[in-house]
C-alpha cells in the first residue's frame, strides 16, 4: 500500500513539473488587459477567441429562452459561413458583470457581440462608446443609461425589437381557429410590449372568428394585467378563477406570470398559450406560444454584416422584426426532434392553416395595430377602449382589475 | 548458545525530541513467557511496535531463529508467526466475533466466503484453549474480556506462535485476569512464546519466566523471575526504592468541607436513578474514599457534585455554601478541584499544548488574561513551573501537544493543574488508573500531602489496595446507595468485598427510595 | 547527503511543524486538482489546452482587481464556515446568512436617508446585523434545544432566501417588477471603489482581510478563542473546565452569521463600473452559491483565517483565469468543470495530509539509511 502510494506521489510530482513546463511554453498571450487598447491577435493559429460572441444573460445557454433562441441563430449563420463563434457566461449577473463579459469577449477578439435581452441595455450603452469598432446586436432592448435619462443607439449597435402585436395576433387567430371561444389574457404590467401582445391577440381572435363566419359576440375574452412579472399565489388564483369561469385557454404574457398560469391550468385541466419563446417544454398545458423570432433576427443581422454588406439597415436604430422577415411567429419545430409536430397540441389547427394566416401578415394584407389610445395612466385599457380601438365585433372583452 | 526464537538486537528508535528506544536488546526463548516491564513512556510499546512492523528502527536488527529478518509492516510480522493483542483492541465493532477473527484471511473459494470452514477452526481453537466466545455475537455487544479473547483467537487463527500481549490486564476484572494468566500458561506449555508487556509486578511474579526491564528508553537488564523479587523489579523499573504502602499520619479531620444531602441522580441509560438519596460529608484534613464495583453510581454522584450532571433532588454544600444549582465554573471557583475519571474525555484537550492544558481551569483568571487576551508569557512560565514541580515529562516541554504524551504524564499534568489551583476539596476519581507503580506512588503521596494541608479529599477508587492504603474513611456504594461506612484500619479486604458486592450493609438498611 | 537543503535533519525540522504539513498538503491537493483540470481541458479541446491552462493558472494576474473583487464575498463566507468549524460547528447556513445580510444592507441602502459618506458604512453594519440574526437562531436552537445546527442552518438557507425574495418583491422602492430585480442602489450606499479600471474592486477586500486577521487574533490570543477551540477539540473537557458551552455556541454562530452577512453586504454594495448602475438582486428562489463556495474556501484554508484569505484569493484567481480560458473556445461549462475539479480536490487536502506525512516519512527513512 505504502509503495503504491509513493509511486502515485512521485507520478503526481512529475506530472506537476511537466505541467509547469507547458505553462511556461504557452505563456505568450497576455489575456484580458484593458480592453480598449488591445488589438485582437490575428485569427490564424486558432488559439485566439472567436469572432462572433454571444453573452448569455443570467441563465444557461440551453435555457429554452432568450439565450438558446439567439444562440441558435448565431450557430446557424456562423456554421454556414465558417466563422468562429462562441458564447460567454458573465462572471456576475450585473450591469458591470455584463460589461466585463463584453470586455473579455472583445479582448478575446470578438468583432460582433450578440446580447439577448433587455438586461443588456445599460451595459451596451457603455460598450458602444468603449468599443466603437465592435458591432453589437442587442435583442429586445434599446441602449440607455442606468437612470433612463438618455437613450442612444450608436452606429455600431443594432437594437432589435419585435412586432409583438403580430405574434399575439397569430396566437389569438390560432386559438379561435382551433375551436376555442372562451379566451383569457393575463399580461404582466401594461408596458408597450405586453400591450402589443394583448392587442394583437384580440385582433387575431377577431380575424379568426370572422374567417369562420361566427356571429358577433361568439368569442369572449377576459382581459387582465397582473401588475407584476412574478410567479405568485395571487396570479395563480386569478388564473384559476378565470378557468373556473369557463375560460378554456389563457395567453400568459408576463415573464414568470406564465408559471402561475401553467400551474393553475394543470390543476384545472385547461390550456395555456406561452410567450416570447416556445414554452411547450415548460408545461404540457402549453398549446402554442407567441414567440419572437430571436434566431431569425440574429441570422438576418449577421447576414447584413457578413454577406450583404448592409449593416446600415440596422445600425444605430431600433428595428422591428415582424412576420415579413420571420421576426415573429408560432413555433413550427420541436427542439431536438426533427420529426416532431409543433402543432400537435392543437385540436385541428395545423402548419397549413398557420402558413395561410402567416402569409396575410407577411404580405401586409393584415396589419394589426400596436397601440391604441388609453385614458388610464397605468396603461390599463377599458373594455370599451379595446372594443373601439381594435375594432372588435365578434369578440367581446371583459376586463378584470 | 541459547536457542532464541526471536532476538531484537541493539534496537534504537527515535521520535522528534525523544529517543524512545536506545540500544535495546531483547531475546525471547521458545516456550517461555517473557515479561517486558517498564514505567509509562519507558519505550515498551515502541519496542513491540518495532517488532510488529508498525515502526522501523533506525538501528539494530531483528532475528528469527538466528536469521536476520526485515519486518516492514504487520503483514511481514504475521508471516513470521508474530501476533499481537493491542492495548486498544483493533476490532470492527459492527462485525460479529467470527467475522473479526477471519478478517483479512477470509477462507474463500472463487471469491465466495467459506464461513463454515472458518467457524469450525475457530470453535476448535476456542475449545482447545478455553477461550469461550460466541462466534455470532456483535463486537459492540460483548464485554471487554470477551473482546480480548477475540483478539487472542485472531492470533491463534493465523497460526502465530510468537504472541505479544500489550498491557492485556489493564482492562480486565480480577477474575478475568486470573483466567488470562491461565490461558497464557497454556500457550507456553504448547510451545508458544509469549511477550507480555505490563507494569503490574504481581502479574509478572505469578506468570512470567523471565523479565526484561526498560527505563526511559534504555534496557536495564533481563532477570529470571525465580531469582528475583517484586522489590528488585520495581527498583529496576523506577531506579529507586518504591514503598508499596502509603506513609501517612493519623488524619486530623476538621470542619466539614463538603456536605451532600439526599442526592439523587437520574441514570443516563435507564429510567431508574443511578444515585438514590445519598448523604455524606467530607471534612477538611481527611481522605474519604468512595469504594465500590464499577457502575454502582459513583460516576454519577461525582458528576452531580462537580456539576457535570444535573441531579433530580438533594442539596450540596461546600463550606456551608449551597452550590446545588451553581454552574461548573462557580463550583470550581468556590474551591472544588476535580481529577476526572476519564482523562482523555474530560481532563484534557488532547490537541492543545501542555501549557494550554495546564491553564484549562485558570485561563480566565486575571493572572493569565487581560481584557480577554491571554498572557502567553505568564502561561508559559506558570506551565514551566508546574512541569518542573510535578516532573511532567514530554518531548517539547510546555509546547508539546498533549496527545503525544504518555498516559502517566498526562495524568501528572492534570494533577498539577488541579492541585495548584486554589481549592478546599479535591475530588480524585480513579487517579491511578492505568499508571505504573512510580506514578501511583507519586499520586498517593500528593493526595496525602493535600490532606495534610487541610483540604478535604474525596477519592473514588475501584482498586482495593488503594482504598485500603490511602483512605481515612471508606464509604461503600452499591446500586446507587451508600451501604457502608468503614474504617480502613479496622476492616479486612474480605469484609470490604462483602459490602461492595451488596451482601452486607450498615447504613440505611430499611430505607425505601423512590425510583 | 551532500545537499544541505534536503538533509534529513533539515527535512525533519521543516516537516516537524504541523503548519508546514497542512500547508504542503493543501498545496499538493491543488497540484493534483490542477493536473486533473488540465486533463479535462486536453480532452475537451486538445489544441488550446496548453494555452488555456496557462490562462487558468496565470490569467488572473492580468485581472488582479477582479480577483480581489470576487474573492471578497467568498472570503467572508469562508471565514464564517471556518470560524464555526473551529468550535466543531458545521455552519452550512452561510448561504442564508449571506442572503439576509445582503437584504439588510440593501434595505438600508434603499430606505434610509443617511449622509453620503456614512451611508455605505451603515449599510455594511446592517448586513452584519442581518447575518448575525440569521446565524443566531440555529445557534440558539443548538445551544438550548440541542437541535443539530446542520439541519437548522440548511432550513434557514431556504427560509432566509424565500423571506428575502418575498420582502423584496413586496417593496415598491426596492423592486422593479418590470425587470424582475431590484432597482439600482443609490451611489451613496455603494462601497468606495479602488479605482481599478474595468473592475468593481472596492474597499471591502481590505475590510475582509482586516476581519480575517482579527479573527486570527481572536482565535489564538484571546480567552474566547481559547474556549472556542477547546470546545471544538473536546466539548466534554470544555464543559469540565466550566466553559459556558451554550453561550459560546450562540456567540460563535452569531459571529459566523455576521461574517456571512458581511459577505452578502459586500456583494450587493459593490460599486459599478457603469455610472448610475449598481449590483441588483433578482428574487428567483435560488440559494446564494457563495455560501457554499465558502465551505470549499474554508476547507482549503484549513479553517485558519489567514489560510482562508489565501484560499479565497486562490479560488477567485482560478475562476478569473478560467473565464479568460473560455475565450479560447472552451465552453463556459467545461471551464466550470475544470474549476470545480480544482476546488473539490482541495477538499481532499485533509486526506492528503495523512498521505503526505507518510510520504515524507518514507523519504526521511531513506535519507537516514543513506
Amino acid at each position: 500500500m505504502k509503495k503504491i502510494l509513493s509511486v502515485v506521489m512521485v507520478l503526481v510530482l512529475t506530472l506537476a513539473l511537466a505541467g509547469c513546463g507547458t505553462k511556461t511554453d504557452n505563456n505568450g498571450t497576455p489575456a484580458g488587459d484593458n480592453g480598449t487598447t488591445t488589438t485582437a491577435p490575428t485569427n490564424t493559429s486558432g488559439s485566439t477567441g472567436s469572432e462572433i460572441a454571444l453573452i448569455t444573460d443570467k441563465g444557461n445557454i440551453d435555457d429554452k429562452s432568450f439565450n438558446q433562441g439567439s444562440w441558435e441563430g448565431v450557430v446557424k449563420f456562423a456554421e454556414e459561413n465558417n466563422i468562429t463563434h462562441q458564447y460567454i457566461k458573465p462572471e456576475e449577473a450585473s450591469d458591470a458583470g455584463y460589461l466585463a463579459a463584453i470586455d473579455n469577449a472583445v479582448s478575446g477578439g470578438a468583432k460582433v457581440i450578440v446580447t439577448p435581452g433587455f438586461l443588456f441595455e445599460v451595459p451596451i450603452y457603455e460598450a458602444q462608446t468603449k468599443y466603437p469598432d465592435v458591432k453589437f446586436i442587442l435583442l429586445d432592448g434599446e441602449p440607455h443609461t442606468a437612470d433612463y435619462a438618455t437613450y442612444e443607439t450608436k452606429s455600431n449597435v443594432a437594437s432589435i425589437m419585435y412586432a409583438e402585436e403580430q405574434s399575439g395576433y397569430l396566437a389569438g387567430y390560432a386559438a379561435v381557429k382551433d375551436g376555442y371561444t372562451k379566451l383569457g389574457f393575463m399580461g404582466g404590467m401594461a408596458v408597450p410590449a405586453v400591450q402589443a401582445f394583448g392587442y394583437g391577440f384580440l385582433q387575431g381572435a377577431e380575424a379568426a372568428a370572422a374567417d369562420l363566419g361566427m356571429a358577433d359576440g361568439s368569442v369572449s375574452v377576459i382581459y387582465h394585467y397582473t401588475g407584476d412579472f412574478a410567479e405568485t399565489d395571487t396570479n395563480k388564483a386569478t388564473a384559476k378563477t378565470m378557468y373556473q369561469e369557463g375560460v378554456e385557454v389563457i395567453f400568459a404574457c408576463g415573464g414568470s406570470v406564465g408559471k402561475s398560469v401553467m400551474a393553475a391550468a394543470s390543476e384545472a385541466g385547461a390550456k395555456v398559450i406561452g410567450v416570447d419563446v416556445d414554452q411547450r417544454y415548460d408545461s404540457e398545458t402549453v398549446i402554442t406560444s407567441a414567440t419572437k423570432g430571436l434566431g431569425a433576427s440574429v441570422y438576418a443581422v449577421l447576414e447584413s454584416i457578413y454577406k450583404t454588406n448592409s449593416w446600415d439597415t440596422y445600425a444605430g436604430k431600433k428595428t422591428y422584426f415582424n412576420a415579413a422577415n420571420n421576426g415573429v411567429g408560432l413555433p413550427t419545430e420541436v427542439i431536438g426532434d426533427a420529426n416532431g409536430n409543433a402543432f400537435d397540441r392543437f385540436k385541428s389547427f395545423d402548419k397549413a392553416a398557420y402558413d395561410e394566416v402567416y402569409k396575410t401578415l407577411a404580405d401586409g394584407s393584415k396589419t394589426p395595430v400596436r397601440t391604441i389610445t388609453i385614458a388610464d395612466a397605468n396603461g390599463y385599457a377599458t373594455a370599451d377602449e379595446l372594443k373601439s380601438g381594435l375594432g372588435l365585433a365578434k369578440v367581446t372583452v371583459t376586463t378584470r382589475q | 548458545m541459547e536457542n532464541y526464537i526471536i532476538e531484537m538486537l541493539h534496537i534504537t528508535k527515535e521520535f522528534p525530541g525523544i529517543i524512545a528506544n536506545d540500544d535495546i536488546t531483547l531475546q525471547l526463548k521458545k516456550g517461555e513467557i517473557h515479561a517486558l516491564l517498564g514505567e509509562n513512556g519507558a519505550g515498551k510499546s515502541t519496542l513491540m511496535s518495532v517488532l510488529f512492523g508498525l515502526y522501523q528502527a533506525e538501528k539494530g536488527e531483528i532475528r528469527k531463529n538466528g536469521q536476520v529478518v526485515k519486518i516492514n509492516n504487520p503483514n511481514d510480522a504475521n508471516s513470521l508467526g508474530i501476533g499481537m493483542v493491542h492495548q486498544h483492541f483493533k476490532l470492527v465493532e459492527i462485525f460479529t466475533v467470527l467475522e473479526n477473527i477471519i478478517l483479512g484471511v477470509e477462507p474463500n473459494k472463487l471469491g465466495f466466503l467459506q464461513k463454515k470452514e472458518a467457524r469450525e477452526k475457530v470453535m476448535a481453537l476456542s475449545k482447545k484453549y478455553g477461550l469461550q466466545v460466541d462466534p455470532d455475537a456483535l463486537i459492540e455487544k460483548i464485554s471487554v474480556g470477551m473482546q480480548q479473547r477475540v483478539e487472542i483467537l485472531k492470533m491463534l487463527y493465523r497460526d502465530n506462535d510468537i504472541l505479544i500481549f500489550d498491557e492485556p490486564t489493564a482492562v480486565l476484572t480480577p477474575q478475568e485476569i486470573d483466567e488470562l494468566m491461565e490461558i497464557m500458561r497454556g500457550f507456553a506449555r504448547e510451545g508458544k512464546s509469549i511477550l507480555f508487556i505490563t507494569h503490574k509486578l504481581n502479574e509478572i511474579m505469578s506468570v512470567a519466566d523471565r523479565c526484561t526491564v526498560l527505563r526511559k528508553g534504555k534496557c536495564i537488564g533481563t532477570v529470571e523471575i525465580k531469582n528475583t523479587s517484586k522489590e528488585e523489579l520495581s527498583h529496576m523499573m523506577v531506579g529507586r526504592q518504591i514503598s508499596f504502602t502509603v506513609d501517612k499520619e493519623e488524619a486530623q479531620p476538621k470542619d466539614v468541607v463538603l456536605s451532600v444531602k439526599n442526592v439523587s441522580v437520574p441514570s443516563r441509560t435507564s429510567k431508574k436513578h443511578a444515585v438514590k438519596g445519598v448523604s455524606f460529608e467530607v471534612r477538611a484534613g481527611e481522605i474519604v474514599c468512595l469504594a465500590g464495583i464499577e457502575g454502582n453510581g459513583q460516576t454519577e454522584l461525582i458528576s452531580a457534585i462537580t456539576g457535570l450532571e444535573k441531579m433530580s433532588s438533594g442539596e450540596i454544600h461546600l463550606q456551608g455554601r449551597d452550590i446545588t444549582k451553581a454552574s461548573i465554573r462557580k463550583r470550581s471557583k468556590a474551591g472544588i478541584s476535580h481529577i476526572p475519571e476519564d482523562r482523555h474525555k474530560y481532563g484534557l484537550v488532547l490537541d492543545y499544548t501542555l501549557e494550554d492544558n495546564i491553564v484549562l481551569q485558570r485561563y480566565w483568571q486575571p493572572e493569565f488574561q487581560k481584557h480577554g487576551f491571554i498572557k502567553k508569557a505568564e502561561v508559559r512560565s506558570y506551565a514551566q513551573r508546574l512541569i518542573g514541580q510535578y516532573d511532567v515529562r514530554s518531548g517539547q516541554g510546555p509546547i508539546t501537544i498533549t496527545r503525544s504524551m504518555s498516559g502517566g504524564n498526562q495524568q501528572k499534568a492534570i494533577i498539577a493543574r488541579e492541585l495548584d489551583k486554589k481549592h478546599e476539596l479535591l475530588i480524585a476519581v480513579q487517579p491511578t488508573r492505568g499508571l505504573d507503580v512510580g506514578a501511583i506512588e507519586f499520586i498517593h503521596k500528593q493526595l496525602v500531602h493535600n490532606r495534610d494541608e487541610g483540604k478535604g479529599v474525596l477519592l473514588v477508587s475501584l482498586e482495593l489496595d488503594e482504598v485500603m492504603n490511602v483512605s481515612d474513611r471508606i464509604l461503600v456504594m452499591y446500586e446507587g446507595e451508600i451501604v457502608g461506612e468503614l474504617d480502613p484500619k479496622k476492616v479486612t479486604v474480605e469484609k470490604l468485598g462483602l459490602y461492595m458486592s451488596g451482601a452486607k450493609r450498615n447504613i440505611g438498611k430499611e430505607k425505601e427510595h423512590a425510583e | 547527503m551532500q545537499n544541505k537543503l534536503f538533509s534529513p535533519s533539515r527535512l525533519r525540522t521543516l516537516t516537524g511543524s504541523k503548519g508546514f504539513s497542512t500547508f504542503t498538503a493543501a498545496l499538493l491537493a491543488i497540484v493534483l486538482g490542477l493536473i486533473f483540470g488540465f486533463l479535462v481541458m486536453v480532452i475537451a479541446l486538445p489544441a488550446n489546452a496548453g494555452q488555456g491552462f496557462s490562462r487558468v493558472l496565470f490569467g488572473g494576474f492580468s485581472r488582479l482587481g477582479d480577483v480581489f473583487y470576487f474573492a471578497t464575498p467568498i472570503l467572508m463566507t469562508g471565514l464564517s464556515v471556518g470560524f464555526a468549524f473551529k468550535m466543531g460547528l458545521f455552519n452550512i447556513g452561510a448561504s442564508g446568512q449571506y442572503t439576509m445580510g445582503m437584504f439588510f444592507a440593501m434595505y438600508v441602502g434603499f430606505m434610509w436617508k443617511v449622509p453620503d459618506g456614512l451611508h455605505w458604512v451603515i449599510c455594511v453594519l446592517a448586513g452584519l446585523i442581518g447575518g448575525m440574526l440569521w446565524g443566531c437562531i440555529p445557534g440558539i436552537l443548538k445551544a438550548l434545544c440541542n437541535v443539530n445546527e446542520v439541519i437548522t442552518s440548511i432550513m434557514f438557507n431556504y427560509i432566509g432566501m424565500y423571506l428575502v425574495d418575498m420582502l423584496v418583491q413586496n417593496n415598491g422602492t426596492m423592486y422593479v417588477a418590470m425587470k424582475t430585480r431590484t432597482a439600482y442602489l443609490p451611489a451613496s450606499a455603494q462601497m468606495p471603489s479602488l479605482g481599478v479600471e474595468n473592475s468593481n474592486v472596492n474597499v471591502s477586500i481590505f475590510i475582509a482581510i482586516i476581519i480575517a486577521v482579527l479573527l486570527y487574533v481572536t482565535l489564538n490570543k484571546t480567552t474566547f478563542g481559547y474556549e472556542l477551540k477547546a470546545t471544538g477539540f473536546n466539548k466534554f473537557a470544555s464543559k469540565y473546565a466550566g466553559m459556558n458551552d451554550k453561550r459560546n455556541t450562540i456567540l460563535t454562530m452569531v459571529i459566523a452569521g455576521g461574517l456571512s452577512g458581511l459577505g452578502g453586504a459586500f456583494y450587493i454594495l459593490a460599486p459599478s463600473t457603469i455610472a448610475g448602475s449598481s449590483m441588483t438582486y433578482e428574487p428567483i428562489s435560488v440559494i446564494a452559491a457563495n455560501g457554499f463556495t465558502g465551505i470549499a474556501v474554508a476547507l482549503l484554508g484549513a479553517s485558519n483565517p489567514i489560510g482562508i484569505i489565501f484560499s479565497s484569493i486562490f479560488i477567485s484567481h482560478i475562476q478569473r483565469g478560467g473565464t479568460l480560458a473560455s475565450l479560447l473556445g472552451y465552453k463556459p461549462e467545461i471551464i466550470d468543470i475544470v474549476i470545480a475539479v480544482i476546488i473539490y480536490f482541495s477538499a481532499f487536502s485533509l486526506i492528503m495530509n495523512a498521505a503526505f506525512t507518510r510520504f515524507i516519512k518514507k523519504i526521511r527513512r531513506k535519507g537516514a539509511k543513506a
